[in-house]
């Protein structure tokens, strides 16, 4: 699912209300049958974060950032899900690395090893990709589909590159300040809207129309 | 609450204080600086009233150790919370299962560690430069140094909810509340020696009533057991309180989204 919208639309703050970081003013929201922020500690047992500006804590090697992480979503044996983790996303090398001497990039690896290590039902990600070299972006992309495919974790992905989102996600919501705009799989979206492809549906959301001149 | 979990924030903290050689300053270098100072001030004291205040430099001995319990506390509990601000990794945090009150327990272990390490640095440094035990106190520096460690965590508990609630630029409190204590709990002198103005501030501090115990028992005095429970109520007070204050910041600091700031 991408969650998508102009900046100061309220992407991240829907986030963060999901993962009880932030209490929502009014409705309700449940995750597995739990209640926030009633029982946030229970629900995010079942949720992982990743963020693309999102550091990992300073003066610890990326092996003991994820051990701490894993210790806190209550994994007790985590050594051989950190391993597979890393393999999966190719970057068995940074184990040994502090967290704060790798890339951007690595970076979001990391971060994205981190929010899986317990198998959560759902794995939040709010621009996984954002500043990343096409070859890692590639990385992750694929590292995601595979991880969704294979163990059946739902993404609820933000993101401003929508070639990124046609391939990565199977709805869409559009929210412009605070309010859902447009909701479908992204060609009935995209239909709704009678452009061409969702960067175009992205634009008229934005209050942007372009012309064939600009396109 | 998951003793695992509280055992994994503490083995975090534990592993950036070995890492990070200025992290130790707070327990090593601080405590030694501050025995030689104010110990070198008491034996000068002394000196120039030739035995008249015979009891100068054991009263500022014994005044800074028993405030480095305060001290110790306060500080080892607030900057393992700042470790995370600084860090920038409070979101990682507040997003995974851990409770605030799993993580204040993890801190709170780490911070007993390094109270003891900091309390045996100044021990030491008394006994070897100025032949001044601590424990010479005999079993009454139990109750006190304990009410005044309760005190400290309490006060740490503000810290990081005034940090909670205005951001990092709040976060000289974790240094600067302890300066405007000190000399109001009278750590090197009776209350009655602060101006008149400042007087009755000073008997509402519970601080005041611990350093005064250790003082009455230095004067060789019998035990103030008054004192040390006037000290222990307000300690009560100042948990009751801290708790109170801490839980309000978080509240404030969810639904406000406060959380961003730090990311």
């Amino acid at each position: 699912m991408g969650l998508l919208g102009p900046n100061g639309a309220g992407k991240t703050t829907t986030l963060l209300m999901l993962l009880g970081a932030i209490i929502a003013d009014g409705g309700t929201i449940d995750i597995e049958g739990h209640p926030l922020p009633a029982q946030r500690s229970k629900a995010m047992e079942h949720v992982g974060f990743v963020a693309g500006y999102l550091p990992l804590p300073q003066h610890l090697t990326v092996r003991e950032a994820l051990r701490f992480f894993a210790g806190l979503y209550g994994v007790r044996r985590p050594d051989p899900d950190i391993n597979a983790a890393l393999e999966r996303f190719g970057i068995t090398r940074l184990a040994d690395q502090r967290c704060e001497s790798l890339s951007s990039g690595q970076r979001t690896l990391v971060g994205i090893c981190k929010a899986i290590l317990h198998r959560p039902r759902l794995v939040v990600l709010d621009e996984p990709t954002a500043s990343l070299d096409p070859d890692v972006a590639l990385r992750v992309r694929t590292g995601l589909k595979e991880l969704s495919d294979d163990e059946g974790m739902a993404l609820l992905v933000t993101s401003h590159d929508m070639l990124e989102v046609e391939r990565l996600c199977e709805r869409v919501i559009f929210i412009a300040a605070g309010r859902v705009v447009a909701e479908g799989q992204p060609h009935e979206v995209i239909e709704h809207y009678g452009v061409a492809d969702l960067e175009s549906v992205f634009l008229a959301v934005a209050g942007i129309h372009i012309t064939e001149e600009d396109r | 609450m998951r003793a695992s979990r509280v055992a994994v924030v503490a083995r975090r903290h534990a592993i950036v204080i070995r890492r990070v050689p200025f992290r130790l300053f707070d327990i090593v270098l601080w405590p030694m600086v501050d025995v030689i100072l104010y110990g070198s001030i008491g034996v000068f004291v002394a000196a120039q009233s030739q035995g008249a205040s015979r009891s100068s430099a054991t009263y500022m001995l014994a005044g800074i150790m028993l405030f480095h319990f305060l001290y110790q506390a306060q500080v080892a509990n607030s900057t393992a919370f700042l470790e995370e601000t600084w860090s920038r990794n409070l979101l990682n945090i507040v997003t995974t299962p851990v409770t605030e009150w799993e993580y204040a327990a993890g801190m709170a272990l780490v911070g007993l560690a390094k109270l003891a390490a900091g309390i045996a640095m100044v021990t030491l440094a008394g006994l070897v430069l100025y032949s001044f035990n601590l424990f010479d106190l005999g079993i009454a520096l139990v109750p006190i140094a304990a009410s005044l460690m309760v005190i400290g965590w309490s006060i740490s508990l503000f810290v990081i909810g005034l940090v909670l609630r205005f951001g990092q630029a709040a976060e000289a409190w974790t240094w600067g509340i302890l300066f405007m204590v000190m000399p109001l709990s009278g750590v090197f002198y009776p209350v009655s020696s602060l101006p008149p103005v400042l007087r009755p501030i000073g008997r509402v501090l519970p601080t005041t009533y611990a350093f005064d115990a250790g003082r009455q028992i230095l004067d060789g005095r019998p035990v103030p057991w008054g004192s040390i429970g006037i000290a222990w109520i307000g300690a009560m007070v100042c948990v009751v309180a801290g708790v109170a204050f801490i839980s309000r910041m978080l509240a404030t600091f969810r639904r406000r989204g406060y959380v961003t700031r730090f990311s």
